[in-house]
């Protein structure tokens, strides 16, 4: 059977359960490498300039990592998947970037996602990355609705259930239990938003374990992922009006949904360097700070970042939040 | 209600002329310092590339001169320039500035939308006034890069070091004044042949490729004069990038269908084979074309410039080998750091000359 490397970095967390769904209607057995560790970024960042950012170097240590396992990689290049809405050109020159520095990666399945072109397109650029599976177009088109489906589910889901990439997957791939959904947290939880790229809050060595630290300091944490379609783009509009990132609702919209909907704290991870965040990680604290209601913090990583650092400013935050919440909510002590 | 817009390289020239010639009130920002630079630096989020900083430094610059109408650039699918306006407008009235924020298309709509801007500015002045004073701007555009060319030629051979510049800085003096068409045909002809007229030494000068990112390659503040240090070490430079080139394409010929990066586009190909935004694609074709032609390339980039990054880490394994030294521009960049790794590049190049020259005798 035909292996199919996925690299478990950069859009893994958004489309895993689709690309996965597709390449097996297709017949071909899907490889996804490794959590992230410090052989695979070290790996990944010797290959690549010192300002290039940390999530595309733990990338390409992925694809390091994966290359003796599989015959091909799958590196799709997602331009656009709203009018007028670019993404950023590290993941435009992803698929180029990669091909030239890793000479020893097995051949790279690459699609252009590009929604400003028509749709004719996009559907004529997925039935020709099936063709290199089978020659039968009405599998590929099975293929490609079952996998649609399989993504419009998995987004669902996480909205519904609030869970997190990685624990929603265990739901779907390995017979985990749902949980039921959600109930409203209850007020004298502490609802922390972690906001920022799939890439970065999911990646447990990335964010330095980010999420469970503050799930252990006994906080509900609430990401981007837990927020449908909907709800994003009613956060951004009120943010900033018209996006200009293919993944800005992911900063932009949650901080700015989050920042309405009333919760008592709002984390945003960025990589230092990371170019669209520069911008947008700035609007949501400036919004934040215009609003006044909701303290705000901000956390860069690179592969400098010390663990205790970051852990000595997450702990001050938790204090003054869990103090804040003391004195404005006497009834729910 | 004065109009400003931020500066790059001598873009303010004809868009001086532009204005004066349609009576359009305006200040333009204080040539580009040290405090420019440190008043865009501190109010903008520290991640930023070095444009966004500067810019936004000389808009400060013309508030607190009274401007209050900001022309910026503006659009979609390029890079985080396309969203500037939306960042440096926050700031600007987080600092208390009151203001209006008009964005220029420099992705879509760049002709049209220019013009009805103009026509919006100079309170719907005739057509034809806005045409003729359009095309007064252009060729002071076009005379200032011609000079520059030239200069660009004259500065590593000539006998005495800073006649070029001089001759350079009243040309663009001189530019900046004339009045009419005659006045400019005058500026430039006396400056070219000036040009030509000043003494030589025989050496042959090493020719380095300019390419990178547009602001950082057209601003010298923001480069550090790079250009100039590079042709006092008798180097002389070539660059595709002349803003008078890119107004004649983004405006008048791309809409044609005529694109006049397809060479260089073709020649990156198997490298790098999509647009990545800002000047990624180009970078990475013009190593491939001035490989052999060149002895080498100076390529600039903003720290944490996006599409370049992406360049920096292709160019190393094109095909067409061609020693390349990529310098970092930001607000960290010092003259003496610089001028070092310049020295040791061009001691680098020439040895490679010499060695070439070596072997061909040999044969």
């Amino acid at each position: 059977m035909v292996k199919v490397g996925i690299p478990r970095a950069m859009l893994y967390y958004q489309y895993y359960p689709m690309w996965q769904s597709f390449f097996r209607g297709l017949g071909a057995e899907v490889v996804v490498s490794g959590e992230t560790n410090h052989t695979i970024l070290v790996k990944g960042a010797a290959r690549v300039v010192p300002d290039t950012c940390l999530p595309v170097k733990a990338f390409l240590g992925h694809v390091i990592a994966l290359a003796a396992k599989c015959d091909y990689i799958f590196i799709p290049t997602v331009r656009s998947i709203q009018p007028k809405v670019y993404n950023c050109s590290k993941f435009l020159g992803l698929t180029d970037m990669t091909r030239m520095v890793i000479p020893e990666s097995p051949p790279i399945l690459d699609i252009e996602i590009d929604l400003n072109r028509g749709q004719r397109r996009l559907y004529r650029d997925i039935y020709r990355l099936g063709q290199r599976f089978t020659a039968n177009p009405f599998k590929i088109k099975r293929a490609a609705l079952a996998a649609w489906e399989t993504h419009c589910l998995y987004r669902q889901l996480m909205a519904e259930h609030r869970q997190t990439p990685a624990e929603m997957m265990a739901v779907l791939f390995d017979g985990e239990k749902a949980p039921s959904p959600a109930p409203e947290p209850a007020c004298a939880r502490t609802l922390i938003a972690l906001v920022g790229h799939p890439y970065l809050t999911n990646d447990r060595y990335l964010s330095h374990r980010l999420l469970e630290r503050l799930r252990a300091a006994g906080c509900t944490v609430l990401t981007p992922e837990m927020l449908t379609g909907a709800q994003l783009k009613q956060g951004l509009e009120e943010s900033i009006g018209q996006g200009y990132w293919t993944y800005e609702d992911e900063v932009v919209g949650a901080a700015g949904y989050y920042l309405q909907s009333g919760v008592d704290g709002i984390i945003s991870l960025q990589a230092f360097g990371c170019g669209p965040d520069s911008l947008m990680t700035d609007t949501a604290q400036r919004q934040a700070k215009k609003l006044g209601t909701t303290p705000f913090l901000s956390l860069v990583v690179d592969e400098h970042t010390a663990e205790s650092g970051l852990v000595t400013r997450l702990e001050a935050f938790l204090d003054m939040v869990h103090i804040r919440k003391r004195e404005r909510q006497p009834l729910c002590r | 209600m004065p109009v400003t817009m931020p500066r790059m390289g001598n873009i303010h020239i004809p868009f001086k002329a532009l204005f004066e010639g349609l009576g359009i009130d305006y200040i333009m920002p204080p040539p580009n310092t040290q405090r420019t630079m440190t008043l865009g630096t501190k109010h903008s989020p520290e991640g930023l590339c070095i444009p966004f900083k500067m810019t936004l430094g000389n808009l400060i610059e013309a508030l607190e001169l009274g401007a209050d109408k900001l022309l910026v650039p503006g659009g979609y699918g390029i890079c985080r320039l396309g969203y500037y306006f939306k960042t440096q407008a926050q700031i600007l009235q987080d600092i208390g500035y009151s203001f209006e924020m008009i964005p220029v298309g420099v992705s879509e709509r760049k002709f049209l939308g220019i013009m009805e801007i103009v026509r919006r500015l100079s309170n719907n002045a005739p057509w034809a006034k806005i045409v003729s004073s359009f095309r007064f701007g252009i060729a002071k555009m076009n005379a200032l890069d011609n000079v520059e060319r030239k200069v660009h030629r004259v500065r590593p051979v000539e006998a005495v070091r800073g006649t070029a510049n001089r001759i350079y800085a009243r040309a663009v003096a001189a530019i900046d004044r004339a009045p009419d068409y005659r006045g400019l045909k005058t500026a430039v002809s006396g400056s070219l042949a000036e040009l030509d007229g000043v003494a030589r030494n025989e050496a042959r000068p090493m020719v380095v490729g300019i390419t990178g990112e547009f602001y950082v390659v057209l601003e010298p503040f923001s480069n550090l004069d790079v250009e100039n240090e590079l042709g006092k070490l008798g180097v002389e430079v070539r660059r595709s990038t002349f803003i008078s080139e890119w107004m004649k394409f983004s405006l008048f010929l791309n809409p044609l269908g005529i694109n006049e990066k397809k060479r260089v586009q073709r020649a990156a190909a198997p490298y790098l084979n999509r647009d990545i935004g800002g000047d990624g694609w180009e970078s990475v074709g013009e190593k491939v074309l001035h490989a052999g032609k060149y002895d080498g390339i100076v390529h600039l980039a903003p720290f944490t410039c996006m599409p370049e990054i992406i360049a920096q880490n292709i160019m190393p394994h094109t095909e067409e080998q061609i020693p390349v030294l990529t310098i970092l521009c930001d607000e960290q960049l010092a003259k003496p750091g610089m001028l070092t790794r310049l020295e040791a590049f061009v001691d680098l190049l020439e040895r490679k000359r010499r060695v070439a020259a070596g072997t061909a005798k040999a044969n």
